[in-house]
């Protein structure tokens, strides 16, 4: 029981207790000694935090066995969570539905003319492939193995999922991790049965991007892990970016992502703070506030024309 | 008693936080229901009491999350410490006072946790995370207390979050 009463002394510091809430802390130990205590711990804890930043590379036995215990029950949080907020959030919906619903017959009938011009350029364009014998068909050159998102980053800073999928599976590291829709992010840790995903959303992800209309290259990186923003860094001034203009993977040299995956959209362009270079927000293609499977590369296979 | 309460309790509102929680995030922001009980409990038990159980509340998110060791620890534990600077000086009776204070408490601890990333190297633009994360998490954990509070303070008079020290 020793710990019971030594341990709520550190955070005693210089401070004098309320009188029945003090009696039970009664001790022999003086304020300079409590002091010392609470900045041994301190010391202890910002240790920890340091030496932690080396090894994110891989989970501790303790948080990787607690991770496969807890994935089933997470899976199943989740699933339930999904459906608590779509149930709060239906009346919410039902106010605007018929507003909504004009829209969309509005926009469905601008979308037929529109397809129809895309199944000629589509043709044309599988024609002139064909001339070519060139294949750009990414989901040919891929192994993928599908898993079902299990949980999230546990605050709002940093942008990290949990997927169900792990080293049993033949995840590793460093593996993209994406979905139709376009890149979500890389495997940075696996376990057993699951594995972390960094985000692209994470301000600790930068990704090799190009703009794909001016084939301008850049960094993606992340604004924070909760808010689905990103900024694509270090563009050339003399190859800017318009509005609207679709950010893609350069897949360079070295790079774990493919090339020509999906990344978003140029929403507005500006000078970076040095002045040197430009940088431009993107909305990406993927919503990822309602992540629930994505695909991780396993293989890649590059065709060369 | 609390020593049985309180690691469940927290284990329960992580899993929650890592799951359930991500469907009712507002443009990407979720409450924090760990660091609302840590704030309340130093509300009612004083600054060491708060700090203490804010430092094990933490740990077990460290533990759990397997991410930057320390960080929800030392978090926790100002966000305990400052709740525990009310006890006594605030009036606990109502919930207004309460939601208030965990809003406070939460800009401060969330302030916290900013200047640690910047100390292991995450870099977030200062403007965004007062506006992006800091100010929206404080006013969201401030509305949940303030629908919770009743609850936690007619829990904590009737004993049920238990009285006793371990």
């Amino acid at each position: 029981m020793s710990i019971t009463v030594t341990v709520p002394l550190l955070f005693s510091i210089a401070e004098t207790p309320a009188p029945e809430e003090g009696d039970r802390y009664v001790s022999g130990l003086s304020t300079g000694k409590k002091l010392l205590l609470l900045g041994l711990l301190l010391v202890v804890v910002v240790t920890a935090l340091r030496y932690s930043v080396g090894g994110m590379g891989r989970f501790s036995p303790l948080a990787s066995s607690l991770r496969d215990i807890l994935s089933p029950i997470q899976r199943g949080m989740m699933i339930a969570g999904r459906e608590l907020g779509d149930f709060i959030a239906t009346p919410g919906r039902l106010i605007g539905l018929t507003k909504r619903y004009q829209q969309l017959e509005e926009q469905n009938s601008q979308l037929e003319s529109q397809l129809l011009q895309f199944k000629e350029i589509s043709e044309e364009n599988s024609r002139l492939k064909g001339m070519l014998d060139f294949s750009t068909n990414m989901a040919s050159q891929m192994t993928t193995k599908a898993a079902a998102v299990t949980g999230r980053d546990y605050g709002n800073w940093l942008g990290t999922i949990t997927i169900n999928k792990g080293a049993a599976q033949g995840i590793n590291s460093n593996m993209a991790v994406i979905t139709p829709a376009g890149l979500v992010g890389r495997v940075t840790r696996v376990s057993k049965n699951t594995a972390e995903v960094l985000l692209i959303t994470d301000s600790r992800s930068g990704v090799g991007s190009m703009v794909q209309e001016t084939r301008a290259p850049g960094i993606v990186e992340g604004v924070s892990g909760g808010k689905g923003s990103l900024v694509v860094v270090n563009i050339p001034p003399d190859l800017t970016p318009s509005p609207g203009d679709r950010v893609i993977t350069s897949g360079l040299d070295g790079s774990i992502f493919p090339k020509g995956i999906p990344i978003g959209t140029v929403r507005n362009v500006r000078k970076d703070e040095a002045g040197l270079f430009k940088m431009a927000d993107v909305e990406p293609y993927v919503d990822f506030n309602r992540l629930e499977e994505v695909l991780v590369v396993t293989s890649l296979t590059l065709k060369t024309p | 008693m609390r020593a049985l309460y309180f690691p469940v309790l927290v284990l329960g509102f992580v899993l929650l936080q890592f799951t359930a929680l991500n469907f009712i995030a507002i443009n990407g922001v979720k409450p924090d229901l760990v660091l609302i009980l840590v704030i309340l409990n130093g509300f009612f038990l004083g600054t060491r009491e708060g700090a203490f159980w804010g430092f094990i509340g933490g740990i077990l998110q460290d533990l759990i999350g397997g991410g930057y060791f320390g960080l929800y620890a030392l978090t926790g534990m100002a966000a305990g410490y400052l709740g525990g600077l009310a006890e006594g000086r605030l009036y606990r009776e109502s919930r207004l006072i309460g939601a208030g204070l965990v809003g406070a408490c939460t800009f401060g601890a969330q302030l916290l946790f900013y200047l640690l990333l910047l100390l292991l190297n995450v870099r977030v633009s200062l403007l965004h995370a007062l506006t992006g994360v800091i100010g929206p998490v404080s006013v969201y954990n401030a509305l949940v207390a303030l629908i919770c509070y009743g609850l936690f303070y007619r829990l904590r008079r009737s004993g049920l979050l238990g009285d006793g020290y371990f």
